[in-house]
C-alpha cells in the first residue's frame, strides 16, 4: 500500500529523480575513476568509462522503478498523439467538432429517455416488484388507460391475489387557498396506502393513515410536499395549521420529505390529500366508491415474490372482467363485456415505457436512434480521416517498423490517439448535452427543471462510454494498415504508390456516411412535410389571439339562472377591457374534449350510425371570436333566450352528412336532453351553416352543431374565450385579473392563450422535424466534409499521374470531369444505399407523421439530388485546384 | 587473474545491502565497495542492478535517502535503513539460511 503511494507521488517528482540519479552515477563514475587511477592501472581507468556506456540502461531500469511502466508509455503515447493533434489543427477541430456533437447528441438524448422511460422513482420500495396498472379495451378500437373508476380500484383489490399492496392515486389541478392568495396547483389524491409504497418518511409531522382515508368521506387532512411547503411557508412550522383545498378547510399534518415526487409525472404536487376526502367534495359522481362511471383513479401494486408477470396479467385481466360484469348491473347502457374486451396489464411504472407509450414517446425512440446514426457517421468521418493521416505517414510509420518500434505498440499509438480524440470530443459533447438537454427536456419533460448532464452521473457515464466506443471503433481503420505494413516495400516506393490499394476501406466508410446521410435527410423530408401539412390544414378557427377564461366554481353548485348572470356579468365586463375585440362562452375548447348528445332527425332512422356529431354550446359571439365563417344564414344571436324558438348552427360537414340532397336551413334537429322525459323533445331549426372546424387534427370528423347557451342551459358553458387585439401570452394575466372580481363566493379563474393548448398537440410533429432537420444538417455536413477530405486526398496523391496527364495535353475540363466523377460515383452508390434503407424503414416511421406517405418520392429524389449537388462541390474543389497546377512542379518532385 | 565474478541470487543484493546499511549509512559507491571487499572481490555490484534497487527500496520504505557531503567535500547521496527495512533484513535473513541450509542439503548426497 505504502509503496503505491511512494510509486504515485514519484510520478509528479519524476524530472527531479530523474536529476538527483543523473547527480549520482556522475558521483559513481568519478569515484570509480579516481579508485582506478589510484591503482594506476590503465585498464581500469578504460574499464571504469567503459561501464559509463551502461548509464543510459541504467537510468532506463531505475525509472521503471519510480513509475509505473504502463503508465509511463500511455504517457508517452498522449504526449506523442497530442503533439500529432495540435501539429494538425484543422483535422483536430473537424475531428472534434463532429465527434462532440455527436457524443453531445446521444448523451442528450439519453438524458431524456433515461428519465422519460428508465429511471425508477427517488424512495419507491423495492422498485422491480412495483408496476401500475394498465386497462385495454378493444371497443371500436384499441384504447389504454391507466385511469379507472374508483369501485375499480376496490375491485381489484377485492378480486386478485398475485400482488400484496395497492395504492390508488390522482393528479389534479386544484384552487388552494382563499381570495388573492388562491392558485391553482396540482394535488395528489392518494389512498393512505400509497406511502407503504415508498421508503419515505415526513420531513415534518406524519403521512395520513388508513383511518383518514375511508369511504364514503376521508378526512380533512393534508400532507404538503417539501417543495411547497418551502415556497409558500418559508419552512415554518405548519403543522395544525388550515389550508383551504377547493372549498374545503383542511389540516396539515405533515411534509413530505424533499425530492419526493411519489410515482408522479412532473412536478411534485403542492400537496397529497387521502382520495376519499378528494372523491367525497369532487362531486364528480356521487356515489364514487359504488359507482363506474367516472374514470380518475390510477392504481399502484406491488407484485408478491414469485409472481411472474403472465399470472399477474392474467389475474388482473379477470378481476377486470368481472368488475365490468359488476359494472353493467348498475350501468345498464355500459357495452357488453364480450363487445368491450377487456385486458388489464401491470406494466412500467413510467407510462412513457407502458403498453401505449404514445406519439411522443415514440419519436423520442426514434430521435435516439438519429442521434446514434449521427455518431456513427461521425465516427466514420474521423476514421477516414484518421486513414488519411496514417497513409499520409506511411513512410515514416515503415520507418519506425525499420527501426524496430514493434507494430503493438504502434497500435497502441493509433488507439491512443483515437481515444484522445473522442475524449476532448467527449468533453464538447458534455458541453453540447448540458444545453441540449435542457432544450429537450424542456420539450419532453416540461415538468423536470433540473435537467443537468454535468451532475447525473448515468448520462456522463454514457458519454464517456460513447466517446470510449467511439474512440476504439476509429482506430481501427489506422490499426489495420499498422497491421500489414511491408515495410521494405514501403520504403523502397515513392509516397504515390500503393494508393488505391488501401482506398476500398476508405471508400466503403464512405458510402456508409453517404448512406446514412440519406436516411436521415429523408427522415427531416418527411418529418418537416408533415409539420408543414398539420400547420397548412384549415382548421377553420383561428386561435392565435385568443385566451381562454375557465370558471372553476370549486364544486359549488349553482342555479342556472345565477350562472347565466354570472356568465352575462364577465362576458360585459370582458368586453370592456381594452384590448378586447369578441368574448364568448363556450362548453367545449378546441382539443379540450367533445360531447355528444343523441339526435332524431325527421325521415333518418339512426342519426348515430351517420357517425358522431359532436355538440357546442355557445353564446352569440362565439363564431366572431373564433373567426369561425358563417357560410349560409346565421350565427348565434343575442335574441336566442330560452323561451323563444330553439335554434342550432351545424357544421358544413355535418350538414352535407345529413341532409346530403337537402337545404338544411330551416330543416330541424330534435336534441335528446338529458332532462328530457318521453319523446316530448323540442325541435331546433338550423338557422345557419358553419365552416367545417377541426377541433382534434388526427381523430376529428368536422361534423359539429352549435346550440344557444340560454336555451340548452343543461349543458353548460363553463369556458369564457377572450379575443384580443395584442399579444395572448401578455393580455391573459391582466384579464383574469380584471374578470376575477366579478365571481362569486370561492370561484376561481384561470386563463392561458388557446394557442398553447393547440402547440401541446402539435408538439410531436415540431419535435421530430426539428430533431430530424438538426440531424439531417449536421450528418450533410459531416458527410460533404469526409467526402471533401476523401477526394482532396486522393487528389494529392495523384498529382504525379495527373502532372502526366496535362503533359500529355489533358485539358483543365478534362481532369475536373475525371476527379468529379470519382466524388460522384461516392454519393451515387450512397444515394443508393440510403434510399434503400430508408424505403425499408419507411414501415416504421409511417405511423408517425400525419397525412405523408413515408415514400413520398420527392423528398427521395430531393434528398438524392442535395447530396448529389454536395458531392459535385466538394470534389470540384480540389479539382480546381489539382486543373490549375503547374505539371512540371508535380512532375519535377518526388 | 581477478576472481571470476559471480551472478547473485534474487533477492540477495537487496539483503546485502540492507546489511551493509545497518553498520552506518553509506552511498551507493560506497555500499557497492564495501560488498566488494568484504567477499573478496567476488561479488561486483553493478550499478545497473545497484542504483534501480536502491530505488526499489526507497520506495518500498526500507531505506530513505539523503544528499550530504563525503569527507573529501563530495556531495553524495546518503542511504540510511529504517525500522521496516530492519524488519525487513530479519525475515530475508532467515529466510536466506533456511534456503541455503535447504540447497546443503541436496548437494551433500551423493
Amino acid at each position: 500500500m505504502r509503496e503505491l503511494f511512494t510509486r504515485f507521488f514519484d510520478l509528479f517528482r519524476h524530472d527531479k529523480l530523474e536529476t538527483e540519479l543523473n547527480d549520482e552515477l556522475e558521483f559513481h563514475k568519478t569515484m570509480l575513476e579516481r579508485d582506478a587511477r589510484a591503482a594506476g592501472s590503465d585498464d581500469a581507468v578504460h574499464a571504469a568509462r567503459r561501464q559509463l556506456g551502461n548509464v543510459t540502461s541504467v537510468r532506463e531500469r531505475a525509472r521503471d522503478a519510480w513509475s509505473f511502466a504502463w503508465l509511463e508509455v500511455l504517457r508517452q503515447d498522449l504526449r506523442y498523439a497530442f503533439r500529432g493533434l495540435r501539429r494538425s489543427p484543422g483535422f483536430t477541430i473537424a475531428a472534434v467538432l463532429t465527434l462532440g456533437l455527436g457524443i453531445g447528441a446521444n448523451a442528450a438524448m439519453f438524458g431524456v429517455i433515461d428519465r422519460l422511460m428508465v429511471r425508477t422513482l427517488p424512495y419507491l420500495r423495492h422498485p422491480e416488484s412495483v408496476r401500475r396498472v394498465y386497462l385495454q379495451s378493444t371497443f371500436v378500437k384499441l384504447r389504454t388507460s391507466t385511469q379507472m373508476p374508483y369501485t375499480r380500484y376496490l375491485d381489484f383489490k377485492k378480486w386478485t391475489s398475485s400482488f400484496s399492496e395497492f395504492a390508488a392515486f390522482n393528479r389534479v389541478d386544484m384552487v388552494i387557498g382563499v381570495g388573492d392568495e388562491a392558485r391553482e396547483e396540482p394535488i395528489m389524491a392518494v389512498s393512505s396506502s400509497y406511502f407503504g409504497f415508498f421508503d419515505a418518511t415526513p420531513a415534518v409531522g406524519r403521512f395520513f393513515g388508513p383511518a383518514e382515508d375511508e369511504v364514503p368521506a376521508g378526512a380533512p387532512v393534508v400532507v404538503l410536499s417539501h417543495a411547497y411547503w418551502q415556497s409558500h411557508f418559508g419552512g415554518r412550522n405548519v403543522i395544525g395549521q388550515q389550508l383551504v383545498v377547493l372549498r374545503l378547510s383542511c389540516t396539515i399534518i405533515g411534509v413530505a420529505p424533499p425530492g419526493f415526487t411519489g410515482a408522479g409525472e412532473g412536478a411534485p404536487p403542492a400537496l397529497y390529500i387521502p382520495i376519499t376526502t378528494y372523491g367525497a367534495f369532487s362531486s364528480q359522481a356521487r356515489d364514487y366508491w359504488t359507482r363506474y362511471n367516472w374514470d380518475w383513479t390510477q392504481v399502484l401494486v406491488r407484485l408478491k415474490p414469485g409472481v411472474s408477470a403472465t399470472t399477474a396479467n392474467a389475474d388482473l385481466t379477470n378481476a377486470f372482467i368481472q368488475s365490468r360484469v359488476a359494472a353493467r348491473v348498475l350501468h345498464p347502457d355500459f357495452a357488453q363485456v364480450e363487445k368491450y374486451n377487456p385486458h388489464a396489464i401491470a406494466g412500467s411504472m413510467n407510462a412513457a415505457a407502458g403498453p401505449d407509450p404514445g406519439l411522443e414517446s415514440r419519436t423520442l425512440v426514434w430521435v435516439a436512434g438519429v442521434a446514434l446514426i449521427v455518431l456513427l457517421i461521425a465516427c466514420a468521418n474521423v476514421a477516414n480521416l484518421l486513414l488519411a493521416r496514417a497513409l499520409r505517414r506511411r513512410r515514416e510509420i515503415a520507418l519506425r517498423l525499420a527501426l524496430g518500434v514493434s507494430r503493438m505498440r504502434l497500435a497502441s499509438q493509433a488507439l491512443t490517439e483515437s481515444l484522445l480524440l473522442a475524449l476532448i470530443g467527449c468533453a464538447l459533447g458534455v458541453a453540447v448535452a448540458q444545453w441540449g438537454g435542457s432544450v429537450l427536456a424542456k420539450l419532453f419533460v416540461p415538468e423536470a427543471p433540473d435537467f443537468s448532464v454535468v451532475t447525473d452521473w448515468r448520462t456522463l457515464a454514457v458519454a464517456v462510454g460513447a466517446a470510449l466506443a467511439a474512440g476504439i471503433l476509429m482506430s481501427f481503420a489506422p490499426l489495420l494498415l499498422a497491421g500489414n505494413e511491408d515495410v521494405a516495400k514501403t520504403l523502397k516506393s515513392g509516397v504515390r504508390d500503393g494508393t488505391y490499394m488501401r482506398s476500398r476501406l476508405r471508400s466503403t466508410l464512405l458510402v456508409t456516411q453517404g448512406a446514412l446521410s440519406v436516411v436521415l435527410l429523408v427522415g427531416a423530408g418527411l418529418f418537416v412535410r408533415s409539420l408543414n401539412r398539420v400547420h397548412d390544414m384549415h382548421l377553420g378557427y383561428d386561435v392565435r389571439p385568443v385566451i381562454e377564461v375557465n370558471w372553476n366554481r370549486r364544486g359549488v353548485q349553482y342555479s342556472d339562472s345565477e350562472k347565466a348572470v354570472t356568465r352575462q356579468r364577465l362576458l360585459d365586463a370582458a368586453l370592456t377591457i381594452p384590448g378586447v375585440e369578441h368574448a364568448a362562452w363556450v362548453s367545449n375548447v378546441v382539443l379540450d374534449g367533445s360531447s355528444t348528445q343523441t339526435l332524431r332527425v325527421r325521415g333518418i332512422d339512426s342519426v348515430s350510425k351517420l357517425g358522431r356529431f359532436d355538440s357546442q354550446t355557445a353564446t352569440a359571439d362565439y363564431f366572431a371570436t373564433m373567426q369561425t365563417r358563417i357560410l349560409r344564414g346565421r350565427g348565434i344571436a343575442a335574441t336566442d333566450r330560452a323561451g323563444n324558438q330553439r335554434v342550432v348552427v351545424v357544421s358544413e360537414g355535418m350538414a352535407h352528412r345529413i341532409w346530403p340532397a337537402k337545404e338544411p336551413l330551416g330543416e330541424c334537429i330534435s336534441i335528446v336532453l338529458p332532462t328530457t322525459v318521453n319523446d316530448t323533445t323540442p325541435c331546433a331549426t338550423v338557422v345557419g351553416i358553419a365552416e367545417d372546424a377541426v377541433h382534434n387534427p388526427i381523430a376529428d370528423e368536422p361534423f359539429r352543431y352549435y346550440m344557444p347557451v340560454d336555451q340548452f342551459p343543461e349543458f353548460g358553458a363553463t369556458n369564457l374565450l377572450v379575443r384580443v387585439r395584442g399579444d395572448p401570452a401578455r393580455e391573459s394575466e391582466h384579464v383574469r385579473r380584471e374578470l376575477q372580481k366579478l365571481v362569486p363566493g370561492l370561484s376561481f379563474l384561470t386563463a392561458i392563450p388557446l394557442i398553447d393548448l393547440v402547440d401541446g398537440q402539435r408538439r410531436s410533429w415540431q419535435l421530430g422535424a426539428a430533431m430530424f432537420v438538426g440531424f439531417g444538417l449536421l450528418a450533410l455536413i459531416v458527410a460533404a466534409i469526409g467526402l471533401y477530405g476523401v477526394i482532396a486526398y486522393n487528389v494529392a496523391q495523384r498529382m504525379h499521374e495527373l502532372g502526366v496527364r496535362v503533359a500529355l495535353g489533358a485539358q483543365p475540363e478534362n481532369i475536373l470531369s475525371l476527379i468529379v466523377s470519382q466524388g460522384v460515383r461516392f454519393a451515387l452508390a450512397g444515394v443508393a444505399l440510403g434510399t434503400a434503407l430508408s424505403l425499408v424503414a419507411a414501415r416504421w416511421l409511417q405511423p408517425l407523421l400525419f397525412r405523408q406517405s413515408a415514400r413520398d418520392p420527392l423528398v427521395y429524389g430531393t434528398v438524392g439530388a442535395t447530396l448529389l449537388v454536395v458531392a459535385v462541390i466538394a470534389s470540384a474543389v480540389p479539382a480546381l485546384r489539382a486543373a490549375k497546377a503547374d505539371p512540371n512542379a508535380a512532375l519535377r518532385s518526388d | 587473474m581477478p576472481p571470476a565474478k559471480r551472478d547473485l541470487l534474487p533477492g540477495t543484493l537487496e539483503m546485502m545491502v540492507l546489511k551493509t546499511l545497518t553498520a552506518q549509512p553509506m552511498h551507493g559507491y560506497g555500499v557497492a565497495q564495501h560488498i566488494k571487499r568484504l567477499s573478496k572481490d567476488v561479488l561486483q555490484i553493478e550499478e545497473g542492478s545497484l542504483y534501480p534497487a536502491l530505488q526499489r527500496m526507497r520506495q518500498r520504505g526500507w531505506i530513505k535517502a539523503e544528499w550530504g557531503q563525503t569527507p573529501n567535500n563530495q556531495r553524495a547521496r546518503y542511504y540510511t535503513i529504517t525500522a521496516a527495512g530492519r524488519k525487513q533484513l530479519g525475515e530475508q535473513r532467515s529466510g536466506f539460511a533456511e534456503l541455503v541450509e535447504a540447497i546443503g542439503l541436496v548437494m551433500k548426497t551423493n
